[in-house]
């Protein structure tokens, strides 16, 4: 078996504030082997931005971070700035959700392409600007000679993620980072922009972590997929592991098919009834336990570890899999 | 832009006339020589006195048609006569007085520009440091502490105490003196200082909020994100967009300080306009005053003007169209 390309292992962020300490990820453990593409699904607050900041360094001061991520057999947390930065969009890459600012105002798309392909190469501005508009022209953007020219405002937002997505790839690194890419954006250029990213990915071959709120995009791109849940993996496994032989409860009420819920299945997470925890103060044992549907007694106690579901990399933190699998094989899907 | 100029230039013009207009009515109603006449004792004031007085400022017209026949005389250069200064043209004495003020302005813009950028990224970088803590309340005390008393502190320092531990007095406390440019330089340093202290404050604040915003902001994670080294983070992509809103402070703060600082010019006793449009106050003429007031109306019309423009130099989202 090949070494992962990012193993991360035990991540806690702890934010210090005046109002008490917030821990927005618990323990997070997980893989991205080479080449491969791992959504990150989970309700908004569950801590999916926070890790994905955390492996970059990027987070604020007032976080503290603990825990290991070692990419390509050199350990990211705690490492300095220095080194931080040599690996920083050169061999991992992030898209952020909204383009309309996540680039700078004031200077040409061409011109901050150029600064993110001449700080990690050796390489003279004239070819850097050929670069960059080959760069534009690959993510589909048309008439790149003049659009390389031209600042963010004058962008489509459909536009700008491609232009962040071209940035993204300038040093084809080995790992992508895309943090919910399409939520910000048109539905109707949604897809077109997704597709660039597949694109950008097939063609660099870089492994991806792919923060998203879509379902569709999930089984469209992904082959594994970490399901959170208030700042921990809750379930993890491929896509037919979660979509079809789903064990946790928490992905159930996601995919919208527990039947007492009378939901169907959508493109869309399905809101789950219940406000999500607050992570300054996690109920007793299991944090899922207050919206379950199946909790019992056993649920208040401890939380329960990441299990592994039939021995494969299919993992669920629940201690009712089997009831889970259960009324999933009774629903309508 | 170059349409979008001329057709500010025109409007600012309009402005401008409204401007004097306004200024004429309230200097003609708010220092009324025909009512200083009438409680002016005949002994003082005599007949040959009093017509004088009513043909000089066209006391026997109604006060739109002094305004037509002032804005007539302005028009072509004459700003009307210093009586106090010798009955000199008006326009004569600011010439002589405008480089003076110049001498200060210059000087303390730029340094309190430079000064309070540094400040405002240090303390937007360094927020709730103990540095940044210590020049907030600099700050507090600068905004809110009255110019003269500053430049009295500053006086009474060097002036009496620095004189009294050491033995000598390196700037001048007061004047304007031009020996040579080392006694230039001199007698700059405590009103320029004074007028820096107090705009230093507020610009720093200014800068520290506005490059705070642009910290926060996400394409400075992307530019993080990027691997570039924090200095270019800080000095390429955030300064860049933090000083964009401070071209407004800085057009007014010049505007401020070209027409003229009234209570430090007169602190240390300076020959600038700014001097002189309290000491014609309080010597009721008329014309200066009224000069002064169309003066610094224009310039801040002017400076308004340019920082309109240089927005659009600065930020390529604004276009004047
Ligand atoms: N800088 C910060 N300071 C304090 N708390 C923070 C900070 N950033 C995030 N948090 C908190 O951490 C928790 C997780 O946030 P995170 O942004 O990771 O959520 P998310 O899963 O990405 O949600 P979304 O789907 O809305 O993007 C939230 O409760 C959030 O309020
Ligand atoms: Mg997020």
């Amino acid at each position: 078996m090949t070494a992962p390309l990012l193993s991360v292992k035990d991540l806690s962020v702890t934010f210090r504030s005046d109002d008490g300490d917030l821990t927005a990820v618990r323990g997070m453990s997980f893989d991205v082997m080479p080449g491969e593409v791992l959504a990150v699904v989970g309700e908004s607050g569950s801590g999916k931005s926070v890790t994905s900041l955390a492996i970059m360094g990027l987070l604020p001061r007032s976080a503290r971070v603990s825990g290991s991520a070692m990419f390509d057999g050199r350990e990211l947390i705690g490492a300095d700035l220095k080194q931080l930065r040599k690996i920083r969009g050169k061999d991992i890459a992030m898209i952020f959700q909204d383009p309309m600012t996540a680039l700078n105002p004031v200077f040409t798309i061409g011109s901050q392409i150029v600064e993110a392909i001449t700080l990690h190469n050796d390489m003279s501005d004239k070819a850097a600007w050929e670069r960059a508009t080959e760069l534009l022209n690959l993510v589909g953007i048309p008439d790149p000679k003049r659009r390389v020219k031209l600042y963010p405002h004058e962008y489509s937002g459909g536009m700008r993620q491609r232009a962040m997505i071209a940035m993204a790839m300038a040093n084809e690194p080995k790992l992508l980072i895309a943090d919910e890419p399409t939520t910000a954006l048109d539905v109707t250029i949604q897809a077109q922009v997704l597709q660039v990213i597949r694109k950008a990915q097939a063609v660099t071959g870089a492994a991806m972590v792919l923060i998203t709120h879509d379902l569709g995009v999930v089984a469209g791109l992904a082959d594994r997929v970490n399901v959170m849940y208030a700042g921990a993996v809750f379930e993890s496994g491929d896509i037919d592991d979660i979509f079809y032989r789903t064990a946790n409860p928490y992905t159930l009420g996601l995919l919208g098919s527990i039947p007492i819920l009378t939901a169907r299945v959508s493109d869309k997470l399905t809101p789950i009834p219940g406000a999500p925890p607050n992570l300054r103060r996690l109920p007793e044992g299991c944090p899922f336990r207050p919206r379950c549907v199946f909790a019992t007694e056993v649920c208040h106690g401890s939380e329960p570890d990441l299990m592994a579901v039939n021995g494969g990399r299919h993992r669920s933190r629940c201690y009712h899999i089997d009831k889970v699998a259960e009324a999933r094989a009774g629903s309508t899907v | 832009m170059l349409a979008y100029t001329v057709r500010r230039l025109f409007s600012s013009v309009v402005l401008l006339f409204i401007g004097t207009a306004v200024v004429f009515g309230l200097t003609s109603i708010s220092s009324n020589p025909e009512l200083l006449l009438a409680t002016c004792p005949p002994t003082r004031c005599g007949a040959e006195f009093r017509s004088e007085m009513i043909q000089m400022y066209q006391l026997d017209k109604t006060i739109p048609e002094r305004y037509v026949s002032w804005l007539g005389d302005a028009v072509q250069g004459d700003l009307g006569t210093a009586v106090r200064d010798g009955r000199r043209p008006v326009t004569e004495v600011l010439g002589e007085r405008l480089p003076k003020t110049l001498l200060l302005a210059i000087p303390a813009f730029v340094l309190t520009a430079l000064i309070a950028v540094a400040l405002g990224v240090y303390s937007a970088v360094r927020q709730y440091s103990v540095g940044d803590n210590a020049l907030t309340a600099f700050s507090f005390i600068g905004i809110s502490m009255p110019t003269f008393f500053f430049g009295l502190l500053l006086q009474v320092f060097w002036g009496v105490w620095w004189q009294e531990w050491t033995g000598t007095r390196p700037f001048y406390v007061t004047g304007y003196h031009n020996a040579d440019f080392m006694d230039l330089v001199s007698s700059l340093t405590l009103p320029v200082a004074t007028l820096m202290l107090v705009s230093v404050a507020g610009e720093s604040r200014f800068g520290r909020a506005s490059m705070l915003e642009v910290i926060n902001s996400e394409y400075i994670r992307t530019a993080r994100a990027k691997g570039l080294p924090e200095r270019k983070v800080i000095f390429h992509h955030a300064l860049r967009n933090a000083l964009i809103p401070l071209v407004t402070i800085w057009a007014l703060d010049f505007a401020l300080l070209l027409s003229g600082s009234v209570i430090t010019e007169t602190v240390f006793a300076w020959p600038g306009i700014g001097s002189y449009f309290l000491r014609s106050i309080t010597n009721y003429d008329l014309d200066p005053v009224m000069a002064i007031m169309v003066f610094t109306a224009a310039i801040t019309i002017m400076f308004n003007l340019i920082a309109d423009v240089m927005y659009g130099v600065l930020d390529p989202r604004v276009r004047y169209d």
